[in-house]
């Protein structure tokens, strides 16, 4: 009699599993045979190279949900991270361009990322057709408060040598506070870390004296006192943090943000296109999104598909030049 | 009452019926995903943080923070049961509990679990309630030099607790070791032993190889067993832990409950530490350490009762400091800001309604947990008594999912069936899982960790003398090093001079 409890039990619980994930496939509904026509012909999925909780990931959730109303189907956020997004963009990128797989794009990948990683790990472009640009995300260089440094100034005349932060080989921190440390001629130890959250941490408790990390993450330790803003990166100053000086109005030449962009496999309908475009720029529209960029300290960046292209390859082409012009290298080597 | 003032008010924010409903649901949610290894806490929030927008802040980040410490207790469940350990912390419980639940003691261990789990988190929160400020200070002065120290001590200790002969834990924990200088190099961006795979440039996850090294390792070799001779099911008596049972583990609680308090609130890897420390002060002070990893209820208790502990200070830095301890805390620290609050220093004074009714929704949380995992348990040990034939596909259909959901990668999947086969050579060859996989965690930590350090001290390795943190770890890693000989030695003199003693007296007789 137990026994045969025990089974039933199991096989209900069999059951509930198979249900479960049936509904994690998601039925494509009323798939069409002409697929420009019908598009979206079911659930159009935003493929992430980052995990869940990231910045990257909450942008992408965020414009995903206004899309996916504009669109009129569900818009599934699946995140695949690995190798800083190579691998998800490498995926994505092979698929159909049939409009139903989209990839968030980081900038940094694209221009970035090469500098760091051998050529046949890099992504290029030419393999995605990049539908809209959206947001930008600035870098800023905190002191802790136990260094007294308050300004460039302070460190280059710092009589103790300093150690930098970075959050990781390979980052928009790491190249913008290297650009910066070779043109003022500041001597310095390197730290990576391995994001930003432990680079912010070690400031503030002066296991490393500077860091460069992205602002959403530094702002409330800067509210709060506890780190000191000396730079941010950005061509610009920062609207969120207006009162601190551009390493560029400083007199050095380190244009460094990241950007992010939203892609499909490269061959994509001009119907189909146009329809996904215009329903980012229906996302990007609503209240609900732009409240999202401006608590996350995002400045909006929403050029087309084509500007992106051209803005990240001359980018890519800049950072290259001057890393070689300063003899930089992002490995270490 | 300046101080209690506020405190008060925060159970009162708990006890307003929706918070009570949201902390039974992210608690209830928690303990589910808990269950499921590979669906962590933290891609768990993230899927579930669009449904909190609505919401006020303190009912949101109440069933954030349940689903968190909720995932916890559910850990517990598949490690005793399955051999599964869904996280790093877990890890040693699956040491004496599995070995419980082998011997039909499911229902104690995981009842102990549960007690220990609560008491853990409980004395964690009051910590929380009254030393939260004094301590959070730790987790800034922990720099790289402390956190190398520490991993140092940690695969030390990860070579002493282990079951099986020395000589082999510590060739599983150098193969562990190995394990984790996979994928990209952090500071050079020199690919590591990645044969050109993308999928292995970040390295390998912590979960395909606990479950292929516990779960499909253990699958197999039952397999095979069976084919040799019809083993009994087994037998699953005393659901819920004796009197004997509860008074063995006390001890075991209270300590493992300090341990995790403290060690939690260090920025990452504080809970698996914490578990490990735990476990390995119960079997050096136990008066007859051989009885550990044959199922030993302390050896389930400590740890336990330490990681959960563990989990709830972590909420320290985050909330006293803005320092997200680990995955989970830093989404939960995106959450407090898309609410438009900011986690820092200043949130204590700012927004004491909800520093406080996040901090009192624990108690109630916990409670809440205690009493579902009573009835649960009942009903989870039942799953022993299925046979093989059923369970194993099962267990391999967890281990499989788990492996996937991590990065939705089938490449994690296929690692699980690879690290299956090894953990079944493991196995029939005498070789412990357990410090491969802890070392495994405890590598990549000691290796960023040394070399930063060795770049923050200018390549003066006398540097991590001169800080107190690390000297103090230091000299504790060298005495945990060195005791075991030390103390061979003097019971050999005192054996050798017992036998004289007694080669005396046998003279004195004789004449």
């Amino acid at each position: 009699m137990k026994n045969r409890m025990t089974r039933r039990t199991m096989l209900g619980l069999t059951a509930a599993g198979a249900a479960l994930a049936l509904t994690a496939c998601g039925g494509n509904v009323g798939g069409g045979s002409n697929e420009s026509s019908s598009f979206p012909s079911g659930p159009v999925t935003m493929t992430v190279g980052q995990a869940p909780g990231g910045s990257t990931d909450l942008i992408a959730r965020a414009a995903a949900e206004g899309m996916a109303d504009s669109l009129g189907t569900s818009m599934p956020v699946v995140n695949k991270p690995g190798a800083n997004g190579a691998l998800a963009t490498k995926e994505v990128a092979a698929m159909e361009p049939d409009g139903q797989n989209l990839v968030l794009l980081n900038a940094s990948l694209i221009t970035i990322t090469p500098l760091a990683v051998s050529e046949d790990e890099a992504v290029s472009l030419d393999d995605l057709d990049v539908l809209m640009g959206l947001s930008q995300d600035d870098y800023v260089m905190v002191a802790s408060t136990a260094s007294g440094v308050k300004n460039l100034d302070d460190i280059k005349n710092s009589k103790k040598k300093l150690s930098f932060g970075t959050t990781g080989v390979g980052t928009g921190s790491q190249l913008a506070q290297e650009l910066l440390l070779a043109q003022a001629d500041i001597e310095g130890t390197t730290v990576p870390f391995d994001s930003g959250s432990p680079a912010l941490t070690a400031v503030m408790g002066d296991q490393v004296q500077v860091s460069t990390v992205q602002l959403g993450e530094a702002k409330p330790q800067i509210d709060a006192g506890a780190v000191t803003p000396i730079v941010v990166f950005s061509k610009e100053r920062n609207e969120f943090l207006p009162d601190v000086p551009t390493a560029i109005e400083s007199g050095y030449e380190v244009p460094v943000s990241q950007y992010r962009a939203i892609a499909a496999p490269k061959g994509l309908s001009d119907d189909v296109k146009e329809k996904l475009v215009a329903s980012i720029k229906d996302a990007t529209a609503t209240d609900t999104y732009k409240s999202f960029n401006e608590k996350n300290l995002l400045s909006a960046h929403e050029i087309s598909g084509e500007e992106v292209v051209s803005e990240w390859t001359e980018l890519a082409a800049t950072y290259k030049k001057l890393t070689e012009e300063h003899g930089i290298s992002l490995t270490g080597k | 009452m300046e101080f209690f003032g506020p405190v008060l008010d925060g159970f009162n924010v708990v006890l307003d019926p929706t918070n009570l409903l949201y902390c039974l649901l992210g608690v209830a949610v928690g303990m589910l995903i808990g269950v499921l290894p590979g669906l962590g806490p933290a891609a768990t929030i993230a899927i579930l943080l669009p449904m909190t927008y609505g919401v006020e802040p303190v009912t949101a980040i109440i069933m954030l923070a349940g689903i968190f410490y909720g995932a916890q207790y559910g850990g517990t469940i598949t490690s005793v049961l399955l051999r599964l350990p869904g996280e790093a912390s877990s890890v040693v419980t699956v040491f004496d509990g599995y070995v419980m639940a082998k011997q039909g003691r499911a229902g104690a261990a995981l009842g102990i679990a549960a007690i220990g789990s609560f008491i853990g988190a409980t004395i964690s929160i009051i910590g929380l309630t009254f030393l939260a400020p004094l301590v959070a200070r730790f987790a800034l002065d922990f720099g790289p030099p402390e956190y190398t120290a520490l991993a140092m001590l940690g695969i030390l200790l990860v070579a002493t607790i282990s079951g099986g002969t020395k000589i082999k834990a510590i060739i599983a924990a150098a193969v562990g070791l190995f394990l984790a200088t996979i994928g990209r190099d952090g500071f050079t961006g020199a690919e590591r032993f990645t044969f050109g795979n993308l999928s292995l440039a970040d390295g390998i996850d912590f979960v395909p190889i606990a479950m292929g090294l516990f779960g499909v390792g253990e699958i197999l070799y039952n397999l095979e067993e069976r084919h040799r001779a019809a083993t009994a099911p087994v037998k699953v008596s005393n659901v819920w832990p004796k009197g004997k049972d509860i008074k063995e583990a006390s001890g075991a609680i209270g300590r493992g409950s300090v341990l995790g308090f403290f060690l939690g609130i260090l920025p990452g890897g504080g809970a698996t530490i914490a578990s490990l420390a735990s476990y390995a002060t119960e079997k050096k002070t136990a008066k007859d350490p051989s009885r550990f990893g044959k199922g030993a209820i302390e050896g389930v208790a400590g740890p336990e009762s330490a990681n959960n502990a563990a989990a709830t200070s972590s909420f320290i830095p985050l909330l006293t400091l803005g320092i997200p301890a680990n995955a989970t805390m830093a989404i939960i620290f995106g959450a407090l800001l898309i609410q438009g609050v900011t986690p820092g220093p200043q949130l204590i004074n700012n927004d004491p309604q909800l520093f406080w009714g996040v901090v009192n929704s624990m108690y109630i949380g916990n409670i809440l947990l205690l009493i579902m995992s009573i009835p649960l348990i009942g009903i989870f040990v039942r799953i022993l008594r299925v046979r093989a034939a059923i369970l194993a596909p099962i267990t391999a259909l967890i281990t499989m999912l788990g492996a996937y959901t991590i990065r939705n990668s089938m490449f994690d999947v296929l690692l699980v069936v690879f690290f299956g086969a090894i953990g079944y050579l493991m196995k029939k060859f005498g070789f412990e899982p357990g410090p491969l996989v802890l070392a495994f965690v405890l590598g990549s930590l000691l290796e960023s960790n040394l070399r930063r350090s060795l770049l923050v001290l200018e390549g003066d390795p006398m540097g991590f003398f001169t800080r107190p943190i690390s000297a103090t770890l230091l000299v504790l890693f060298i005495v945990v090093a060195v005791w075991p000989i030390v103390k061979g030695v003097i019971d050999k003199r005192k054996n050798s001079s017992l036998a004289a003693s007694v080669a005396e007296e046998k003279l004195k007789e004789n004449a």
